[in-house]
């Protein structure tokens, strides 16, 4: 077990190596969009990940306030909405690059970057809270709130944002609403490989960030 | 707890005059910087209702904070806790907030509509959509306020915290206001809009106990 925790990181990085590698040399790229369309294989795993990071955080406070109040719970949830923040901001620089290319501007108001603003928007007023509340048990009670709160009124961005533009440039997700696949298999694989590696490489970040967090923690407080 | 606040709020009378005349005041700079010609009808009836809810939603973020916290300043939250369950205490502030938004609402939709001169084709519609979303502001306004009450710099941290989450609701109150004027059916937007309110609603009795008691 313990050698497969230190094996982790260099099985990760070989991993997210062969993606980048099959991203530019084995997968083909989409007729009509030049070599843009190579993007998607890092953007899409990138917003992904910033969502999965977000509920992770909601179901973390969730579990805090109705589970004990466990502090790990709550410094959990803050280190999701960390990772969530960067990886989301990451995914919106790159979309917006490629908004640049593909439609001539960097920001279009589509409802994704709607939605994707207000969630970051949303998280950073998270982390405002918590810097501006000194107490650690007021502090992962409040935050916590706000979380859950952020669960009840994200559905709406979802559902409202699209119907409001009325239509959207954004090329449909992989699995759509007809749920079928409408991608060159290779391009498919290298896809799935690479959100698989980018969801192995939240949770090791995840991870490590709270371990940080707890040995921070147990040394202010023997400190004293 | 209802009562209990209405006696307060008329004993120093500070949020409705204050907030009536914060909202008449940014009216006022709206009208104003609209210039004397207005804006054209075409373009009036798409602007003007999102700048009607702009109004509102900044009276509030101006206004309605004060509810939890003036508790915690005057230290009376102590007292409150000991005195009243907090699904009691939750609804009361929520009604207090609501009577205060549609106060508000009443005093400057008239004046707003008649500076503007703005007709409306459907006026039952367009108290309705007042009404729906003048509720989704204060509940979700209300559940925020209880939470930056605990922690520092309360004022700015309400409106980063708030505008989020209530940003949804903005969008489909101006899309009901906007049909409202035109006289088109109020569609799916009402639907979703009621949907909100209800979901905040519960979100907001579900997490207050775990946000008000230590």
């Amino acid at each position: 077990m313990d050698s497969l925790k230190k094996a982790l990181p260099w099985m990760l990085w070989m991993w997210l190596t062969a993606v980048i590698l099959g991203a530019f040399l084995y997968a083909p790229a989409a007729v009509g969009f030049r070599g843009s369309s190579r993007i998607l294989f890092f953007h899409v795993p990138m917003a992904w990940v910033s969502f999965l990071a977000f509920l992770t955080a909601g179901v973390q406070s969730l579990r805090y306030l109705y589970g004990g109040r466990d502090r790990r719970l709550d410094r959990s949830a803050a280190a999701a909405v960390e990772l969530g923040l960067a990886f989301g901001v990451l995914a919106t620089v790159t979309g917006a690059m490629w908004a640049k290319v593909m439609w001539g501007a960097y920001w279009n108001w589509d409802p994704r970057q709607t939605s994707i603003l207000v969630a970051l928007l949303f998280y950073a007023a998270y982390l405002a809270l918590r810097a501006a509340i000194e107490d650690g048990e007021i502090r992962a009670r409040l935050a916590g709130a706000y979380a859950v709160l952020g669960l009840v009124v994200a559905p709406f961005l979802y559902f409202v944002m699209p119907r409001m533009a009325e239509f959207t440039l954004h090329p449909e997700p992989v699995v759509n609403t007809a749920g079928k696949v409408d991608m060159d298999g290779k391009m498919v694989l290298v896809l799935m490989a690479s959100l698989a590696g980018f969801t192995v490489l939240f949770y090791w970040m995840h991870n490590l960030c709270c371990r940080i967090q707890d040995l921070t923690d147990r040394t202010t407080r023997s400190r004293g | 707890m209802f009562a209990k606040e209405w006696r307060c709020e008329l004993r120093t009378r500070y949020a409705l005059s204050t907030l009536g005349l914060f909202a008449f005041t940014t009216l006022v700079v709206v009208s104003v910087s609209l210039g004397p010609l207005g804006l054209m009808k075409s373009q009036g009836s798409a602007v003007l209702p999102i700048l009607f809810w702009i109004i509102l939603l900044f009276s509030v973020a101006a206004g309605l904070p004060r509810a939890f916290v003036q508790e915690e300043e005057s230290q009376t939250a102590i007292a409150l806790r000991l005195a009243a369950t907090p699904s009691s205490l939750f609804c009361g502030k929520l009604a207090y907030g609501l009577t205060v938004i549609f106060a508000l609402e009443a005093l400057i939709t008239p004046i707003y509509m008649a500076i503007m001169g703005l007709s409306v084709r459907a006026p039952g519609q367009l108290i309705l959509a007042l009404a729906v979303g003048g509720y989704g502001l204060a509940a979700g306004s209300t559940l925020v306020a209880a939470i930056i009450a605990q922690a520092r710099s309360k004022g700015t941290l309400f409106a980063v915290m708030a505008f989020p989450v209530l940003l949804p609701l903005l969008l489909l109150a101006i899309e009901l206001t906007r049909n409202a004027l035109g006289g088109e059916p109020s569609g799916v937007a009402l639907s979703q809009l009621l949907l909100y309110d209800g979901a905040v609603t519960i979100a907001g009795l579900m997490l207050f106990p775990a946000v008000w008691n230590p």
